[in-house]
């Protein structure tokens, strides 16, 4: 009997991860986006990378179902003080992205191309395994709706480790709307595609950073 | 360095009066086909902004078979539309509601007139949530004739024509920057870095993902500069403010300063996320503008004169212009040895250009007249409409 409500929370979150993706994707796009596009041309870095980002989206699922777990489901609904987690992940977002995506800031001053063609900005960043866990781990406990709803379905479970596995399936399901980055690898790169996506790694920055302390903010001024 | 001004009335060639009359007659025949029912509503201002879009649309495309030259010709009219269509829609605004701004009621029930700028914003949320993302409705309504399905329609069947030319031709907002480009003499600030160029691509990746993160058209909301000569959301939060304070410096920052300073079209070239988005049908366009390397003497001329800074040394040397040449034809008509030429896919560099050229210009004129020449023949009547000895 046990071992059926464990495959039917299962199914239930691998439906749920399925049916979301889509707004899962659009919602960690602006930062898997920029990030895979300063990567390397080929399949290989690609895959690479984006299996680590994937890892450390895993890492906040499982963080969050744990808390949401052991502190109930209204938490994340009613808790005071959500919003300086919120607005510090925001700005945690924006600082990662900086450092990571954008290449910033820089310890030597950067080289560039010296031609009358001048397009790159700098040196690119070169792919970190840090960069991409972070920004994996940040999205991953960064809230939108689908991941409110698997939240509370998984706080209403009867144990952490089904709790835990339901976030597993559910990130399983979602995971698989990623896979279209993966074509990414197979654009080849100029300095002209690198700088594009470097400067849309900073606009992307600067809205976190506006986000992340317009919530605080709000926060501050009205309670 | 001669002055820009100067540089681009340099004429290629004079025709006839008669050959350019016989010329001119096809693109007068389509003014008056597309105005007609102008001529039959009982509005008289409705009449007077039609007869005056007929001549002025015909006078200038006469101008342009007579000299031969493109650049100058067509920026009256682009300047004209660039100045008139606020005037027309903020008078439309303000006869229905009262004010420029809407207010959020207006926005639920989707009474938000449909601009061309939101297209790339609305194609990833569409596809991904089946979700159109504008506070528009899919058909014109009584309350909003400029419905998404009329307007997309539109920008579909003129960029497949006029590719990015839409940028020169068609485009109601790039005419007032063109307008402040062309007040001063010679640019006080002359150095522009290349770089800048690929801002706008940045802009649109940066607008395109955050609107399908965000569920909202976010260029709109919060970057538009335009938004101050035409219609935004009531301010009404310290957000709305924030948002018209951003609306407002980069209006003033983009579309009147850097203009005046630099005489190029700022806006369009360092800014506009929707212009990287219509360079791509340059790709699928016929027309194009071509550099005669037999002719060229790389005097850099051209680039100096181009409103967008679509053309690069490299470029030149491959005979090219960027992907975001919008074709206005400024480079055609500054080369002195005729080495930049306009070109029909297909054929050999220089074979007959000016046959490609006057192709291009039934097309893009046709499009133009109808489009532009609607919009400023309703502003006219606008005016008219509010002219105190009428």
């Amino acid at each position: 009997m046990a071992s059926l409500s464990f495959a039917a929370s299962a199914g239930e979150a691998l439906v749920l991860g399925l049916t979301t993706g889509p707004v899962c994707l659009a919602s960690c796009g602006p930062v898997v986006l920029p990030w895979m596009m300063i990567q390397p041309h080929g399949i290989r870095s690609h895959s690479r990378q984006l299996s680590l980002f994937l890892l450390g989206r895993l890492a906040g699922y499982l963080l969050f179902a744990f808390i949401v777990w052991s502190l109930g489901a209204s938490v994340p609904r009613s808790w005071a003080g959500r919003s300086w987690i919120f607005g510090g992940i925001q700005l945690l977002l924006a600082v990662a992205l900086l450092v990571y995506a954008a290449g910033w800031p820089h310890r030597r001053r950067a080289t560039s191309d010296p031609s009358a063609q001048l397009v790159q900005i700098g040196a690119a960043p070169r792919p970190r395994t840090s960069g991409a866990l972070s920004l994996g781990f940040l999205t991953g406990i960064n809230l939108c709706p689908p991941f409110l709803v698997a939240g509370v379905r998984a706080a209403q479970l009867g144990s952490l480790s089904v709790a835990l596995l339901f976030f597993v399936f559910f990130f399983a399901g979602t995971a698989i709307w990623f896979v279209p980055f993966l074509s990414l690898g197979f654009v080849r790169r100029s300095p002209a595609f690198v700088t594009v996506a470097r400067v849309t790694a900073v606009l992307l920055a600067c809205w976190y950073g506006f986000t992340g302390v317009s919530i605080l903010l709000e926060k501050v001024v009205y309670g | 360095m001669a002055s820009r001004s100067s540089a681009i009335s340099h004429p290629p060639a004079f025709r006839s009066i008669a050959r350019s009359v016989l010329l001119t007659l096809p693109m007068a025949l389509w003014s008056l086909l597309m105005f007609t029912p102008s001529f039959l509503q009982s509005r008289r201002e409705q009449v007077i902004g039609a007869g005056i879009v007929i001549v002025f649309m015909t006078t200038l495309f006469f101008f342009m078979m007579r000299t031969g030259s493109t650049y100058r010709w067509r920026r009256y009219f682009f300047v004209a539309l660039g100045f008139l269509f606020p005037v027309g829609f903020i008078a439309a605004l303000v006869v229905e509601r009262g004010t420029m701004s809407i207010p959020i009621e207006r926005m639920v029930s989707g009474d938000t007139p449909f601009c061309f700028m939101v297209i790339p914003m609305i194609i990833v949320p569409a596809a991904l949530t089946r979700t159109l993302i504008f506070p528009g409705s899919i058909l014109p309504t009584a309350s909003n004739p400029h419905s998404m399905a009329v307007m997309i329609g539109l920008w579909l069947a003129l960029s497949l024509v006029v590719g990015k030319a839409w940028c020169s031709y068609v485009c109601f907002f790039g005419g007032i920057e063109e307008g402040f480009a062309a007040v001063a003499r010679r640019p006080k600030l002359r150095r522009l870095d290349p770089r800048l160029r690929l801002f706008p691509w940045a802009m649109l990746l940066f607008i395109v993902a955050l609107s399908a993160a965000l569920f909202e058209p976010v260029y709109c909301t919060w970057f538009c500069p335009f938004k101050t000569v035409t219609e935004y959301a009531a301010v009404r939060s310290v957000e709305t403010a924030i948002q018209m304070g951003i609306f407002i410096t980069l209006f003033a920052a983009l579309v009147i300063v850097l203009p005046l300073l630099t005489k190029k079209r700022t806006q369009c070239a360092f800014f506009c996320p929707f212009g990287a988005f219509q360079s791509l049908f340059n790709k699928i366009n016929l027309f194009e503008i071509r550099f005669d390397r037999e002719k060229c003497v790389d005097c850099t001329l051209c680039r100096s004169v181009c409103p967008t800074v679509a053309l690069s040394a490299e470029s030149i040397r491959e005979g090219k212009t960027l992907l975001n040449c919008m074709k206005c034809g400024a480079c055609v008509d500054s080369c002195k040895k005729s080495a930049a030429v306009w070109h029909l896919k297909g054929t050999r560099i220089a074979f007959r250009p000016e046959r490609a050229r006057l192709l291009f210009l039934y097309g893009t004129w046709a499009m133009a007249t109808m489009f532009g020449g609607s919009i400023l023949a309703n502003s006219i009547a606008t005016v008219v409409h509010f002219l105190p000895w009428k």
